[in-house]
């Protein structure tokens, strides 16, 4: 599996992050990737509101005991798990030319990662502990920086130089 | 496994260590908001509280993507992921949840001895008893609390209501659960 | 807020080195050499009401002295690592509210100097009285104290030794100590605005700090000095004032 290309948004879905990992797929403007950053946030939300209304009241209440159980899991066995939340939004979209695929924290940052398309399963989960490991170069390359602010576009140089190792 | 390793696994394999530095340059930092607002301790607990919620706005995030911890299905879960995790994987320490209210909104968390923040720490003797009296020498951490718990749609009050520095009995710490913010929770989550 | 009640040293009088004799502890404790002796007794009202009243101390000081607090770093402390996140958190927040203070570049980082300052002062002493009387002796030339600095003290505080300890070839009084990776700056990312800006002024401040208690006036500052390898390497430019060649000039 080939990855294209990464997005990061912010809660508010604007775009604050968005690299080119390798070529392949067209070039879209920084304009249009906004457009794409903005679209992709409005499909997934509303994407989960269809869901709802489809989802029984005993569905929703499994999430949160399911929820409940990881949690206990996590306290007891002191393993982590995946931090993706996406559970009823935009999980992926998958064409002849790539696949995306939509990940979601529970403080509700999205990650979305472009690849070369593949049918296979297993291209999910790879996406998911690619995810998992930006998640972290996130959390140490931009959070811990005191010149990044808050839900603005992330301009750290070394974020960018360890996104580009994580595919090396 | 026992109780006792809860959360040891986490702290082993992600979160690397150092040592008293930390304590120190915290302790620096006080004093000098000391200077900085001439001994007005009421200010400079404000400040403490301040800079603790910017720092728990941030460092959510690597406790999210750390642990993998979903959302909670009630306050009393939060309050023991907290305890048992939390402090835990930054502090090393953990504290105990007592005081449950009835509602079961809001709970004390008792912060065990010694307290890494205040380790080395003494409040001055001097003519001025003010300091004894008014510096919540930790506040810090009530500040970090708010903040990383604003971040996942929490909005917390937290105070400390009594510190061994000032010669009580206990270091005890409230939390108080005002409303969750259904609002900004993120689409897509059941 | 006042600039001047913060220590900055080198650019201040407030500096340890530049206090006179007429200077004394404001909190009326403490051993005062233009009085002698006398300074140490309990004269006046306020200070002895206070001893006199043990509520009162008991209140504003905790059950055990601190020296006892001390000794027990040798044996093993309850709290021996606390995790490196949070000094991280820590210092960034440290950063930004010093930077909202400040007026420019140089400004920041000579407010940075002056807290790790204060922490160098104070870390000395405790890392001579960690490792009992093995490290107690004092001191009294210059490779020595730097030796030490290299060695111990930089283990103590990042749990590493510095990476390099060079004299400068131009100048003799100039040395330097250098850390390929200062865990400091480890995920900062200096915006390209910001000039040639170093965090690690603070790790400048605390090496300044304990090497002028220690009898050895410098000025400390820190550089980025990048090579391909190590993107980060910091270089600190130690500069002992002439006073202090003077002496290591007639010991040898």
């Amino acid at each position: 599996m080939k990855v294209y290309s990464i997005l990061i948004l912010n809660k508010a879905g604007g775009l604050i992050y968005q690299n080119e990992i390798s070529s392949g797929l067209n070039k879209l403007s920084a304009n249009d990737y906004l457009v794409l950053a903005g679209t992709l946030h409005g499909v997934h939300a509303i994407g989960s509101k269809l869901s709802q209304s489809i989802s029984t009241t005993n569905n929703l209440k499994n999430t949160e005991e399911l929820n409940s159980i990881q949690n206990s899991n996590i306290l007891s066995f002191g393993k982590a798990l995946n931090p993706n939340n996406n559970k009823s939004g935009l999980q992926s979209i998958e064409t002849d030319f790539f696949n995306l695929y939509n990940f979601q924290t529970v403080s509700g940052l999205k990650f979305i990662i472009i690849t070369s398309p593949n049918d296979n399963f297993e291209n999910f989960e790879t996406s998911n502990e690619i995810f998992r490991k930006l998640y972290i170069l996130y959390s140490d390359y931009v959070m811990k920086d005191p010149f990044y602010s808050l839900d603005m576009p992330i301009k750290s140089i070394l974020f960018d130089k360890n996104v580009k190792e994580l595919f090396r | 496994m026992s109780k006792k390793n809860t959360g040891d696994d986490i702290w082993k394999n992600n979160v690397e260590k150092i040592v008293k530095l930390f304590t120190l340059t915290y302790g620096s930092v006080v004093s000098q908001l000391c200077r900085d607002f001439q001994n007005n301790y009421y200010e400079v607990n404000q400040q403490l509280d301040k800079m603790g919620y910017n720092i728990g706005l941030r460092l959510i995030e690597e406790f999210l993507a750390k642990t993998g911890i979903k959302r909670c299905q009630s306050f009393k879960e939060t309050a023991d992921i907290i305890t048992k995790l939390g402090f835990k994987i930054f502090l090393n320490i953990q504290p105990t949840i007592e005081n449950w209210s009835n509602d079961g909104k809001s709970c004390s968390l008792i912060i065990p001895e010694p307290n890494p923040l205040t380790e080395f720490v003494e409040l001055p003797i001097t003519s001025d008893s003010k300091i004894g009296k008014e510096l919540w020498y930790s506040q810090i951490l009530c500040g970090v609390l708010r903040g990383a718990l604003q971040m996942v749609q929490l909005d917390c009050d937290v105070n400390f209501i009594k510190d061994v520095l000032r010669g009580d009995d206990r270091t005890e710490m409230r939390l108080k659960l005002n409303k969750i913010l259904k609002d900004e929770v993120p689409a897509g989550e059941d | 807020m006042s600039d001047d009640s913060i220590i900055i040293p080198s650019t201040t009088t407030n500096s340890l080195s530049k206090l006179t004799i007429n200077d004394y502890s404001k909190t009326g404790f403490g051993y005062n050499p233009s009085i002698g002796t006398q300074s140490n007794s309990i004269n006046n009202i306020e200070t002895s009401n206070l001893l006199i009243s043990k509520k009162q101390i008991i209140l504003s000081t905790s059950t055990i002295p601190i020296y006892e607090k001390l000794h027990l770093i040798s044996k093993k402390s309850p709290i021996e690592e606390i995790t490196l996140s949070s000094l991280l958190y820590l210092f960034s927040e440290i950063i930004q509210w010093q930077f909202k203070n400040s007026k420019n570049i140089n400004d920041l980082e000579a407010r940075l100097n002056g807290l790790g300052y204060k922490l160098g002062i104070k870390l000395i002493e405790m890392i001579k009285l960690k490792d009992g009387y093995k490290l107690l002796k004092r001191d009294t030339k210059i490779l020595e104290i730097l030796q030490f600095i290299h060695g111990p003290f930089w283990k103590f505080i990042f749990g590493k030794q510095a990476d390099e300890l060079e004299m400068s070839q131009n100048n003799n009084d100039e040395y330097m100590i250098i850390d390929n990776l200062p865990i400091l700056n480890k995920y900062i990312s200096i915006p390209k605005d910001y000039g040639d800006l170093n965090c690690c002024a603070f790790v400048a401040g605390i090496i300044e700090g304990s090497l002028d208690v220690s009898g050895f006036n410098c000025n400390v500052t820190a550089h980025t000095s990048t090579t391909d390898q190590h993107p980060l390497r910091t270089v600190y430019l130690i500069k002992f004032h002439s006073n202090v060649l003077y002496r290591e000039n007639i010991r040898n």
